[in-house]
């Protein structure tokens, strides 16, 4: 009884520990160290809405986000260790990039601020936030990889990935050309949303 | 599933109603289905500001619209009026390839919508909307005193008991497409009456009237 009652106790500590290892021994190989990845086709997330890499690692866990990167490595993910990994990333800070391309900053600006009225592409700041910061459901994409960005949107726009909430991404970035994607991404890539 | 079971029921219900009003004229808001749903519901505005969140990307934070009159100004739209537009879109009886996907029953319920337009009618109203010239505005004036005001108000106020939008301070480049929409029958659930009312209308008419209407300020509410 006693013995039980300790364990529960040690319990939720224990887990974070366990996010700790996890993080220094698994996700480190590509998202970094502090959850920066350095590499473009890998994701940054550091400071990403808790509640959303909770979705992602549920999702990946349970085939609704496909990922052949992901999938292997979430095979091995015990559902107790989403939570606190989640915690874990949120907490940390996100290191803001630079645009690669220059010249394209300025039309991704345009896009993320207005959109496009005539294929009817809604701004991106009215889920993501004016600065990119994100809120709840939608995710933080400022400072983002710009080369994941564009395979994300991509990836929505053909309906590869699918696990987005009713369908809102899939809707806008068919919508979207490619230089349009390429130029939201490049603004992405230096915005600082503080 | 649902929803289906719910519509059968009030296709049901709707059949033992008397069939006195639908012989008239053409039924042009038949409420049933999801619409009356959204009706009888008593919409939240927190959540609906959490829902709207999801429209902000094309009618900006405060509902305001763009100037450019691509989309319309929603704050302080009568709810009544929202819903029955939404419904329109989502049943197909309004063409609106844009909002669609945003809008449909994969994104939204029926009580979702009611939250949503319980909000944007409780909204202050921007007098910055996309203005016209401003040179037709007195014939204009004549054109609305005589033919529309008895039904969207002196002041452009609308009806929401009537479904009859709010069309003060409306963006102009907004108001003058859906004028030619309506007149030229391109808009599918526009008010019969409406459309035999401005039938015989030039170009030049519905310009002046989309500048009068566009310049009408925000009406107290």
């Amino acid at each position: 009884m006693a013995a039980a009652l300790m364990l529960g106790a040690v319990a939720v500590p224990a887990q974070a520990e366990d996010a700790k290892t996890l993080a220094s021994t698994v996700c480190i190989a590509c998202h970094g160290e502090d959850g920066n990845s350095v590499v473009p086709m890998f994701p940054k997330i550091a400071g990403l809405q808790e509640e959303y890499i909770v979705k992602q690692l549920k999702d990946f866990m349970s085939g609704k986000r496909k990922s052949d990167v992901m999938g292997p490595v979430v095979a091995n993910l015990k559902a107790e260790d989403v939570a606190p990994l989640a915690a874990h990333y949120s907490s940390l800070k996100m290191k803001v990039g630079e645009a690669a391309d220059k010249k394209a900053v300025e039309a991704g600006k345009l896009m993320y601020q207005d959109g496009n009225e005539t294929s009817g592409v809604p701004a991106c700041l009215g889920c993501h936030q004016p600065m990119g910061a994100g809120k709840d459901i939608y995710p933080r994409i400022a400072g983002q990889q710009s080369e994941y960005v564009l395979q994300q949107l991509k990836n929505f726009a053909a309906g590869d990935r699918s696990n987005d909430p009713n369908r809102w991404m899939r809707s806008t970035a068919k919508r979207m050309t490619e230089a349009e994607m390429r130029a939201v991404a490049e603004y992405l890539a230096g915005l600082d949303a503080k | 599933m649902n929803k289906t079971l719910t519509t059968i029921i009030l296709v049901a219900v709707a059949s033992l109603a008397p069939l006195a009003a639908s012989a008239q004229t053409p039924v042009w808001n038949d409420i049933k289905g999801e619409e009356k749903i959204a009706l009888e519901t008593k919409g939240d505005v927190g959540r609906g500001a959490v829902g709207f969140e999801a429209c902000q990307g094309c009618h900006r934070k405060d509902a305001s619209g763009r100037v450019s009159g691509a989309y319309p100004r929603l704050s302080g739209q009568h709810a009544t009026v929202v819903i029955k537009q939404i419904a329109d879109i989502r049943a197909g009886r309004r063409i609106n390839p844009k909002m669609e996907p945003y809008s449909d029953d994969h994104a939204l319920t029926p009580y979702q919508i009611a939250d949503i337009a319980a909000y944007l009618q409780s909204l202050p109203i921007s007098a910055d909307n996309g203005k016209g010239p401003g040179t037709a505005g007195a014939a204009g004036k004549q054109l609305y005193d005589k033919d529309c005001a008895t039904c969207h108000g002196d002041a452009g106020e609308g009806n929401a008991a009537k479904f009859y939008p709010m069309v003060a301070a409306q963006h102009y480049h907004y108001l003058l497409r859906e004028l030619f929409y309506i007149r030229d029958a391109r808009r599918a659930n526009a008010n019969p009456m409406m459309v035999k009312v401005i039938k015989s209308y030039g170009d030049a008419d519905l310009e002046a009237l989309a500048d009068y209407m566009a310049q009408l300020p925000p009406p107290r509410k």
